[in-house]
């Protein structure tokens, strides 16, 4: 019985964060319309800069939690006011959670660089000497948590009701061109709820960091724990966050208490998706909703540009021969490796930009299909012996059967909740990575993994894994710029531009979403077999949830709906570290601040901006132009 | 002391309207009027600040505003009320009319209380449900809070965006009633409407807008009277054949080339 309610008691207090996690997202999204992915970072850049003030600095711990918050307060500042704000007024939602998922990686880059990526412990405020309380022991640090909730949460609801201010926020969150009419700056509103939400959740972190683990990616877990809160309190919903995140920590606790923490982690991703397939709207009614029909609208999506005939036919043939010759020139092992790497992970952003650039799918767990086909090939030919062939194959049909699965939960999610579901799938796939020892090595990885090879032939040096990899592609990507032309290519097309208006017309939106995720899981799988042949091994962090994020970034940097352009993103981001050794230790940061930038700079990616700079240099027409009826009035 | 140079206004590249010059002076009502997606909304926006001009000047009381942020305009006396009402539905009656004298917030909070209660006292069921919150009222009442809201400001002029949209024909009548009441307290009223007849009739000057340029302009009366406007703009002036059959006619020789291919 003590034990028990130990654990609950444990499972509140861990809840508390989640719940102040779940508050600044529903208050960025009340306000904005956007979920701030990068929310749970705030919480460990709070927790680390407690830890370097307090530990390193020997601050009093009353001026080390002031001067972590003023931290997270100024990093929130900065990257609001640079990101965040301009970006809500040009992205569409999609293109607002690649966005925030760059700061994400911003985050845990910039973090990187300070702390490095060893973990950290905070010591508790009060002293290790747990409190007797009826006979049970309630740790001291416990008190703290629970007074920081309960301040935060009430000086929330006194700003929001009881102050102008406040209720200058709401309305902006309520129709915002109404509020500007009023003479309510919006952007500095956003701005000042973007730095409020940084506020709540690095206060979180700071008072939650002595009873957590905290590394400079533990962020990213704040933000899908609190997350699944808001989505099981319902997006918006301030009462619904806070139980909703107190309800998940109970939950997890039990879990991990009588089961296993495996379990526990699972747990909760499996209740998101739950969650989001029988009641997406959450527990708890949200507050009025925003309304769209008054939204300043130029946010669409960039036009899909391309080489036009034979030009592009040209151009192919060309870069073909080109890489075809590439490793008569390269005589650097490392560099040579690096380049098979961005192959092979192209093979997977091919599959990315079917799902993203062409159908408008966000998925940010695509790394996910990677682990599964990598994992289920590399184990059958290491440990059963299959030829590697076969062992891809089932690869393959693992990894789409698992997409299958996946896509009865997301089959009717749009916008944020697809995205999160799919960052929640990523997740749950790492956990059973490092989890499942037995079958996966765990955090250790899988060793021993044997060459790729078809019949006798073995692919057992750079070289030849080049070529094979390059033949892959050459194939991969004629049949894919055929299957983008034909009629389901344009099906996909007119899914992400109007999902409803792409119904209206007849197109099975269902079926098409999960053929084309079938499709990019396929890829997937087929990149991370051959990652895993090629490396003769595979650990998480290879196929994890970062790698995710950054195959987002080499998308959206090398050019969305593209086909090729990735190939210039992935490069970049594979070679660049590998050609100058010191950029490295800056990579994580690097990714996300290209991520960032691309997003808000270059809505075409390198290969959009230089074909449509390419085609107004020689005369032809910019984009596409908008059709126009002669006679009708304008 | 409101004036209009040669105005291009439209969303990112595209014009939707064309060299656009108006005025309005003190105490006048200046109705803009012309067919949905003529350009009128477009004009409001432009002197209210929430959509940028491409080209050209827009002054009050003699100072340049074009270039200033929507919160600078509402400061200097210029408040609009958006088309469709667009009261802030979650928060209450008297939320929102404090929102509405947000610019001038901490600065005198008495006269803020004064302006609330004169609001209050001119519409008393605003009064009596100040409480609820304004998306449980009527379309009529709603219209009435939004004005109400935009004389919180202490505007010197107030534009109008299809005040009468979606009312029912008892309540154009006294959204019409109104807008004359305003002007009798001194107000300017820049007023944008599809409801030409009514709108000409209370207006001192009219603008009529097609296709992003100013087709014509004169008083209320004269635009009333104006047979080529009466026929485009207020169904009369014409036979019922000729004014249905003509532009049947021509819409169907706009659709024939569609058709063929």
């Amino acid at each position: 019985m003590e034990q028990a309610v130990q654990i609950v008691i444990g499972g509140l207090l861990q809840g508390s964060v989640f719940a102040l996690v779940a508050l600044g997202f529903s208050l960025v999204f009340r306000v904005t319309g956007a979920i701030n992915l990068m929310q749970g970072a705030f919480c460990i850049l709070g927790a680390l800069s407690m830890y370097s003030l307090g530990q390193v600095f020997h601050w009093p711990t009353g001026l080390a939690a002031a001067g972590a918050a003023a931290a997270v307060v100024a990093v929130g500042l900065i990257i609001g006011a640079a990101f965040f704000v301009p970006g809500l007024s040009r992205l569409p939602v999609s293109g607002m959670l690649i966005m925030t998922a760059g700061m994400l990686t911003l985050a845990e880059g910039l973090a990187l660089l300070v702390w490095g990526s060893q973990p950290y412990a905070l010591p508790p405020f009060s002293g290790e000497a747990p409190v007797r309380v009826l006979g049970i022991r309630l740790p001291t640090q416990g008190f703290w948590i629970a007074a920081v909730t309960a301040a935060v949460i009430l000086g929330l609801w006194l700003l929001l009701t009881r102050t102008t201010a406040g209720k200058a926020l709401r309305a902006c969150a309520e129709n915002p061109v109404a509020a500007r009419l009023m003479g309510i700056d919006v952007p500095r509103a956003t701005l000042a709820s973007f730095v409020l939400a940084a506020l709540i959740g690095g206060l979180g972190g700071i008072v939650v960091g002595p009873i957590t683990s905290l590394q400079f990616d533990t962020g990213r877990f704040f933000t899908i724990y609190g997350f699944v809160a808001v989505a099981i309190g319902g997006l918006g919903s301030f009462v619904g966050a806070v139980v909703g995140g107190l309800l998940l920590g109970v939950v997890e606790q039990v879990a991990a208490g009588y089961v296993s923490s495996l379990f526990a982690n699972s747990l909760a991703f499996g209740l998101l998706l739950v969650v989001l397939l029988w009641r997406p709207s959450g527990l708890f009614a949200s507050g009025p909703q925003r309304r769209t029909d008054v939204r300043d609208e130029n946010r669409v999506w960039p036009p899909i540009v391309r080489l036009r005939g034979r030009s592009a036919a040209v151009a192919g043939i060309a870069a073909v021969a080109l890489l075809a010759a590439l490793p008569l020139a390269v005589n650097s092992v490392p560099v040579m490796s690096s380049l098979v790497i961005t192959f092979i992970l192209f093979i997977g952003l091919l599959g990315l930009d079917l799902l993203m650039g062409y159908a408008g799918q966000v998925s940010l767990g695509q790394a996910g299909f990677m682990a599964i086909g990598g994992y289920a090939s590399a184990i059958l030919a290491t440990n059963h012996d299959w030829s590697p062939l076969a062992a891809t194959a089932a690869g393959i049909v693992v990894a789409v059967a698992c997409a299958v699965v996946l896509s009865l939960f997301t089959m009717r999610l749009r916008g944020h909740y697809l995205a999160l579901a799919t960052l929640a799938f990523g997740l749950l796939v790492d956990s059973f990575t490092v989890g499942l020892t037995d079958l996966t090595g765990g955090p250790s990885g899988l060793v021993g993994i044997p060459s790729f090879r078809i019949g006798p032939y073995a692919f057992d040096t750079s070289e030849r894994m080049y070529y094979l990899v390059l033949a892959l592609i050459v194939v991969l990507v004629v049949v894919l710029h055929g299957g983008v032309r034909s009629g389901f290519g344009r099906a996909l097309q007119a899914i992400r531009t109007d999902q409803t208006a792409a119904a209206a017309l007849g197109i099975n939106v269902a079926r098409h979403k999960l053929i084309v995720l079938a499709i990019s899981a396929a890829l997937a799988a087929l990149a991370g077999s051959l990652y895993a042949f090629y490396f003769h091994f595979l650990s998480p962090e290879m196929v994890g949830t970062p790698r995710s994020l950054e195959m987002l970034a080499m998308l959206v940097l090398g050019g969305e709906g593209t086909l090729v352009g990735p190939l210039l993103g992935v490069a970049i981001l594979t070679l660049l570290p590998t050609v100058f050794q010191p950029l490295a230790a800056y990579k994580t940061f690097a990714t996300g601040l290209l991520l960032v930038l691309a997003v808000r700079y270059l809505p075409g990616g390198i290969f959009g901006t230089a074909v449509d700079r390419l085609r107004r240099i020689t005369g032809g027409r910019g984009t596409a132009p908008v059709a126009r009826v002669p006679g009708t009035l304008s | 002391m409101l004036e209009a140079r040669s105005l291009t206004v439209g969303y990112g590249n595209d014009a939707v309207v064309r060299g656009a010059s108006f005025i309005v002076r003190p105490g006048e009502i200046v109705a803009l009027i012309g067919a949905n997606g003529a350009g009128k909304s477009t004009l409001l926006k432009a002197v209210s600040g929430l959509l940028p001009v491409q080209s050209g000047e827009i002054h009050f009381d003699g100072r340049r505003i074009d270039r200033l942020p929507s919160s600078e305009r509402v400061r200097l006396g210029l408040a609009q009320v958006p088309e469709g009402r667009q009261v802030f539905a979650g928060l209450s009656i008297e939320d929102n009319l404090t929102l509405g004298a947000w610019v001038h917030r901490g600065a005198d909070d008495a006269e803020i209380g004064r302006r609330l209660d004169s609001v209050y006292e001119r519409y008393p069921v605003l009064r009596e449900r100040r409480g609820t919150p304004a998306g449980n009222l009527s379309g009529g009442q709603q219209q009435m809070l939004a004005i109400a809201r935009g004389l919180m400001s202490r505007p010197r002029l107030l534009m109008l965006d299809e005040p009468s949209l979606g009312l029912s024909p008892l309540l154009v009548i006294e959204i019409f009633r109104l807008i004359k009441s305003l002007r009798a307290e001194g107000l300017a009223i820049l007023l944008s409407e599809q409801n030409a007849r009514q709108s000409l009739a209370i207006a001192d000057r009219g603008y009529v807008i097609e296709s992003g340029r100013i087709a014509a302009e004169g008083t209320g009366a004269d635009l009333l009277d104006d047979p080529q406007i009466s026929e485009r703009y207020l169904g009369t002036g014409r036979s019922v054949d000729a004014g249905n059959a003509q532009p049947r006619a021509s819409l169907a020789q706009r659709l024939a080339p569609l058709l063929e291919t």
